[in-house]
């Protein structure tokens, strides 16, 4: 689904940010909203799993995942501070404009999997596009069947949507369970790769009529398929978003290509047969 | 097809009858040496127009797509923000752009008009283009050592997707060919006449020996294609091609379908940016480079076997309807290691298969 | 240059060029956003109370000339210092020695690559004559053997880089010496892998085969060179299984490499003047090779010192040296000197100046009062000594540039410059050729041509400088180099430059040098020292630390950093890296276990530091290499063994857990 046809699809909306909160270091969350109540309106129609372009203005512009629902009332962006765009985002202060180009991508087709089972697996920021699904899918818990969320991160402190956590893990509707590489001095639960989770004790992890989604770094990727495949699960109900350096987020500039493949109108979510398709290594 | 014959003496007044129409003109002139080079018609540059020279080696794409464009300029005013794009929407023509240029062109309407979005500042150049097209006729003069629009099947007369074609007959005649309305609008002008039907058969006749004089005419891209495709190219070849790879971005830059570039944002005055768009290269290890490190092709032969696959793998021709090669040659004119097209054509199709990579 | 009404928009090589036919390097593609950059400087600029105000060019003029006149007549004229780019133009170039040398009376001229590069200029005048290269780029094509040495041409010279790669592709023979497996190196034939430091002891090793084998050039030996004998006697040293050893490499190699020079019809040898520094005696070998063989004056043959700057040979022509005149007599010549005051009506100094490197001496020999930078950003670019130290004991830094850079920081006068393409002057390229350089657009108001800026000030300090154009400059240059007699901006247009020898009966210019057997003076062999020992390590030191100066040297480049493409491809090692790193090869760091991006700890016997391994092959076994601009690397491993030293001992481990 794409935004309707824009007379310029370069030009952004202006976008006034709310309120930031912070969440794991170097990691902080914008509350955000169009200054243009029309273009907010129209915006809220995004899938799970699209992303919008954020602009600063005499830095750049950059791609970032949307983590709210559309459901939710308020649009935020979750962002990790690595370049200069990124750095300039982390400084700007509420009440100040930057502009959005949006919402581009295919997104997860949440229509699609409506009676299915939904498993969750993510790692570190991996985090911050499936939360979108997972929000959504709550907000129409009957559509859908059990929902499993399979989340870690590298120590306790990096865990990330701490709340949403919480949350999830005391909601009688779903299963949430958590997992850390390195403990500390005050961590409870589990110790172990995210795919360590799999076999937790009291783990049930249903494969048939059921869809995983899997987002993290490379390497958590690399060995989560291994496992998800291990358990049956065939590979186009394995889905996952992949991430490259965008700079036009409209299938142009070219940055985004992997073989086939423009991950920003193609993807970014593919399914891993496509994955395995896309003709380039990713 | 809509033709007229034009004699020799009156063909460039095309030039002067597009500008009196208001377009502004650029056409081909010589330089130094072998240089020709596109420029604006004027008054005094006029009477150095020339048709039968070689093809401009920095290619007409940029009169639609450019090699810097200011996408828009920013203002601060008072904590609000002004957004101004700026679009260049002057009536334009191209005298003398050769057909594999006009491939190239369409090449490029089909991916930036065509696909998910529509780019509205290639629209704007491209919607009040006029195309003159010179099929090359000259082996001497027109036809370069690089030229193969014949193995990419573009030229040496374009079929379609110009205005105005124009071909050298040979003894004081010229058969113009219209593609458009816009260019069949012309014809009601008095230095355009009827032809014959022996007109035609001398067209077809200087058709078949301008073919006969490209170096080789060979279907090596089809094989080419299948093993691009499939995979099955050794990465031997494709570390030999990366060893010879100097990383200068050339071959993308001159190729008329070649569409990347990257935006920046620069500051222009106190409070005014403007964010620009400029070619950018795959060639380049930064094409790739993420934030944070992350590079996927940070290997010279991985790059060189990116360019490849997107200009021949089947899945591209079947979405552009062609494949991103016109057989211009000016890869491997400004190739240093002597890995444009042809040669990359040629190695791929020597080295041993290997089975098809799932 | 593509241009859009006032605006260079885009570039794009000349088919027909005779030194690239339209190849060109990934910078020359982006040459075209430096002109157009918003970070132009736009007015001279002068400090007052710690910040810069803009101010007219009279005043910032005025201002330097009273200035440099105070110092000089309060200090001394050797106190004061004029540096410029090698990428100044001639023009610019000859009137900074001018006024250096006329109008404050000191000899204390150099460029920015001198402390590299000089060395050169000194041998090759010493064995052959002339300091440039004999042959032109395009005779490479007809090469039968190419020996590339010590010079990384896929990153530093992509041009000539590509003249190779395709010589070879048509039949040539290449040869590549280097201890770095570098791009041009995977084409190679023989691919000689040296240790680094041990080229000496190859190239003797090299002239032991070729004369063993009875492949010296008699005829030419005897007819045109002397100092045969000695050179012979000293040749008998050299062993190929003790230089095996010594170098790293195979000796059947070695013996390969030079029985296909030695039996080449016509074989080329290539290195670089640029920031690699060479010593003196691996270029005195190379050059010996030449002679030996015969591989001067034919075509497809010669000695190419290559230049990595774009005028690296016109500002040495022009004397920016400090020991050598325009034209590279030396300074303590009284009649060379006597010739010059005829033309300049002026006397000039009889002493020779210090160069650069002197200059930026922590604990300098004379102290500078005044510093001169033409385009020149030593803070950023200086692999020696402690520019920024000298530049804020001075009393007066004038810069003159297009940008702001580290070196303006410690500015008191900044002076905008004219951009390529703004200006009408000339560069020598390094095959010789002086070419014009268009004005294809008009400057931003603001910026001034430097030789217009040199003019006003050489007035205001009193001399009666009436150039009115660059071309008129060039004349004078014509009237004081023999060998640009013919070069005048109205000959230099016709074609594509010319190459000098350019005299008035010569107009068209000289492609390649020592072609019809006249000679000025024979040709010097110069007596190898005895081999020395192989360069061999400490036990406790079994690295070899490498000082990188021209590789990675783009990323501080004031050019680059004003384009997006060449800043954010010259950047990627930077932020890949941010506190530098050290090169090792993969088969050291498995050894060692160490990982790229881990940390590693080197040691040398005067200290020790820890930094970032960057795991890469085209390190050499054994060889830790270090970028240049990871200047505090320098003092804290070499302590006090001092600067001089390239190549250092050390211990290579893997840091903390």
């Amino acid at each position: 689904m794409n935004p309707p046809d824009t007379e310029n699809i370069y030009l952004p909306k202006l976008a006034v940010l709310d309120r930031v909160v912070d969440d794991i270091p170097e990691v902080k969350t914008f509350y955000w909203r169009f200054e243009d109540p029309a273009a907010q309106a129209a915006f809220q129609h995004f899938r799970p799993g699209q992303f919008a372009q954020i602009s600063l203005f005499g830095v750049g512009e950059f791609p970032a995942s949307l983590p709210p629902s559309p459901t939710e009332k308020e649009t935020f962006f979750t962002i990790r501070q690595v370049g200069s765009c990124t750095a300039a985002l982390h400084e700007l202060k509420p009440g100040r404009k930057f502009a959005v180009r949006g919402p581009y991508g295919n997104g997860f087709p949440m229509e699609n999997y409506q009676g299915m089972n939904l498993v969750f697996v993510a790692g570190g920021i991996g985090l911050i596009p499936l939360r979108s699904c997972i929000v959504y899918a709550l907000e129409h818990r009957a559509k859908y069947g059990r929902i499993q969320v399979f989340y870690g991160a590298k120590s306790p402190g990096e865990l990330m949507y701490l709340s949403d956590l919480r949350a999830w893990e005391k909601s009688a509707g779903m299963e949430c369970h958590l997992t850390v590489d390195r403990a500390g001095n005050s961590w409870r639960g589990h110790v172990g790769v995210v795919g360590s989770l799999f076999k937790k004790p009291g783990v049930e992890v249903p494969v048939d009529n059921t869809i995983a989604f899997v987002c993290g770094p490379p390497v958590m990727f690399r060995f989560v398929i291994k496992d998800l495949l291990a358990l049956g699960f065939q590979e186009t109900r394995i889905v996952s978003t992949l991430e490259r350096y965008m700079k036009c987020g409209v299938g142009k500039c070219g940055h985004c290509c992997i073989g086939v493949a423009y991950i920003c109108v193609d993807g970014p979510v593919f399914t891993y047969e496509q994955i395995k398709k896309l003709g380039e290594d990713i | 097809m809509k033709a007229r014959i034009v004699a020799s003496a009156d063909v460039l007044k095309i030039v002067d009858l597009l500008r009196a129409r208001g377009y502004e003109v650029v056409a081909p002139f010589c330089g130094r040496g072998r240089d020709s080079y596109f420029d604006t018609v004027t008054d005094e540059n006029r009477p150095r127009v020339r048709i039968h020279l070689p093809n401009p080696y920095y290619p007409p794409k940029r009169f639609v797509f450019p090699h810097i464009e200011r996408l828009m300029a920013v203002r601060a005013q008072n904590g609000d923000l002004k957004m101004e794009p700026t679009y260049d929407e002057r009536p334009r023509a191209i005298f003398g752009i050769r057909s594999c240029d006009v491939a190239g062109l369409w090449h490029l309407d089909r991916f930036y008009l065509g696909r998910d979005f529509r780019d509205i500042y290639y629209e704007k150049r491209r919607k009040n283009l006029f195309l003159v097209n010179v099929v090359c006729t000259d082996p001497a003069r027109d036809i370069g050592e690089d030229c193969f629009c014949l193995c990419a099947d573009t030229g040496p007369a374009a079929r379609d997707h110009f205005d105005l074609q124009l071909m050298d007959l040979g003894g004081g005649e010229f058969m113009a060919v219209a593609g458009t309305a816009a260019g069949e609008g012309l014809f009601a002008e008095p230095i355009f006449h009827k032809g014959t039907a022996a007109h035609l058969e001398r067209r077809h006749a200087i058709l078949d020996a301008v073919r006969k004089r490209f170096k080789t005419i060979t279907s090596w891209f089809s094989a080419t294609v299948r093993y691009v495709s499939q995979g099955t190219i050794p990465d031997k070849t494709w570390e030999e091609i990366g060893n010879r790879c100097l990383e200068c971005g050339g071959c993308t830059y001159v190729c008329p379908a070649c569409t990347c570039f990257t935006v920046s944002d620069r500051q222009v005055g106190p409070g005014e940016v403007e964010r620009v768009r400029i070619w950018d290269s795959c060639a380049l290890s930064g094409f790739t480079r993420m934030a944070g490190g992350f590079n996927p092709r940070r290997a010279v032969h991985d790059r060189r076997n990116r360019r490849f696959f997107r200009k021949l793998a089947y899945y591209f021709i079947q979405r552009e309807l062609d494949m991103a090669c016109v057989g211009c040659g000016r890869c491997a004119a400004v190739c240093h290691g002597d890995i444009g097209m042809p040669s990359v054509v040629e190695m791929i199709r020597r080295a041993e298969p290997e089975p098809a990579k799932k | 240059m593509e241009t859009a009404g006032n605006r260079i928009v885009g570039a794009y090589p000349s088919m027909s060029h005779p030194a690239n036919q339209g190849k060109i390097c990934v910078r020359g593609w982006h040459v075209h956003e430096v002109a157009s950059s918003p970070d132009r400087l736009t007015s001279p600029l002068l400090r007052h109370n710690g910040h810069f105000q803009p101010v007219s060019w009279d005043e910032a003029l005025g201002f330097v000339a009273s200035r440099l006149g105070q110092i000089r007549d309060q200090y001394g004229p050797d106190t004061v210092a004029f540096l410029d780019s090698p990428r100044c133009s001639n023009e610019e170039a000859y009137l900074l020695q001018k006024l250096a040398r006329t109008l404050i009376g000191t000899n204390n001229v150099d460029h920015g690559a001198g402390v590299y590069g000089n060395n050169s200029v000194n041998v090759l005048l010493d064995m052959i004559g002339v300091p440039a290269s004999t042959n032109s780029i395009g005779e490479l094509a007809r090469s039968a053997v190419i020996i590339v040495d010590g010079v990384d041409l896929g990153r530093q010279l992509p041009t000539i880089g590509g003249w190779v790669i395709r010589a070879r592709l048509n039949g040539a023979r290449l040869i590549v010496i280097d201890s770095r497996r570098h791009r041009v190196a995977e084409n190679a034939d023989i691919f000689l892998q040296i240790k680094p430091g041990s080229e000496s002891l190859l190239y003797g090793a090299l002239a032991k085969v070729i004369v063993d084998r009875g492949l010296m050039d008699l005829p030419f030996v005897k007819a045109r060179c002397e100092g045969c004998e000695a050179f012979l006697a000293g040749v008998q040293d050299y062993d190929l299984l003790q230089a095996a050893e010594g170098c790293g490499v195979p000796a059947s190699l070695i013996e390969a490499a030079g029985l296909a020079y030695g039996r080449a019809p016509s074989a080329a040898i290539l290195y670089s003047t640029g920031i690699e520094a060479r010593d003196e005696d691996s270029i005195r070998g190379l050059i010996n090779l030449a002679l030996l063989t015969g591989n001067l004056g034919k075509e497809g043959a010669g000695v190419f010192p290559l230049a990595e700057h774009n005028n690296l040979q016109g500002v040495c022509d022009m004397g920016m040296l400090p020991d050598r005149l325009p034209g590279y007599q030396a300074v303590t010549d009284s009649k060379a000197r006597a010739a010059l005051e005829a033309v300049w009506r002026a006397k000039v100094p009889a002493q020779p100046g210090v160069g650069a490197e002197t200059l930026f001496e922590a604990g300098g020999r004379k102290p500078l009062k005044a510093l001169w930078l033409g385009r020149y950003d030593p803070v950023s670019t200086a692999f020696f000594g402690a520019p920024d130290q000298v530049l804020d004991r001075c009393e007066l830094v004038v810069v003159q540039h297009l940008f702001m850079t580290d070196t303006t920081d410690y500015a008191d006068v900044v002076l905008p410059t004219t951009a390529f393409g703004e200006e009408r002057v000339t560069y020598t390229s390094t095959e010789r050729r002086i070419q014009i350089a268009e004005r294809v657009i008009a400057p931003p108001s603001g910026p001034m041509p430097a030789w217009e800026q040199l003019t006003r000030l050489a007035r205001a300090l009193g001399a009666q400088w009436n150039y009115q154009s660059s071309a008129e400059v060039m004349q004078e240059i014509g009237e004081v180099i023999p060998f640009y007699s013919g070069a005048s901006h109205d000959n230099l247009t016709r074609d594509y430059g010319r190459q000098w020898p350019c005299t008035t009966d010569r107009p068209l210019g000289t492609a390649m040098l020592f072609a019809d057997g006249e000679l000025e003076r024979p040709f010097k062999f110069v007596p190898l020292a005895r081999p020395a020992r192989p360069f061999g390590n400490p036990e406790d030191f079994p690295f070899t630390l490498v000082f990188g100066r021209s590789l990675y040297y783009w990323h501080q480049n004031a050019l680059i950093r004003h384009s997006e493409t060449l800043k954010r491809e010259y950047r990627l090692l930077l932020l890949d890296y941010p506190e530098g790193f050290v090169e090792i090869n993969p088969d050291d760091a498995r050894r060692l276990d160490i990982r790229d991006g881990g940390r590693i700890r080197l040691t040398t016997p005067s200290g020790s530091l820890v930094s970032t391994a960057r795991v890469t092959s085209e390190v050499r076994t054994g060889t830790a290499f270090v970028p240049y601009f990871v200047r505090q690397l320098k003092p804290e491993l070499l302590g006090a063994m001092g600067q001089s030293r390239s190549l250092v001992p050390v211990r290579v481990e893997k840091e903390g857990a």
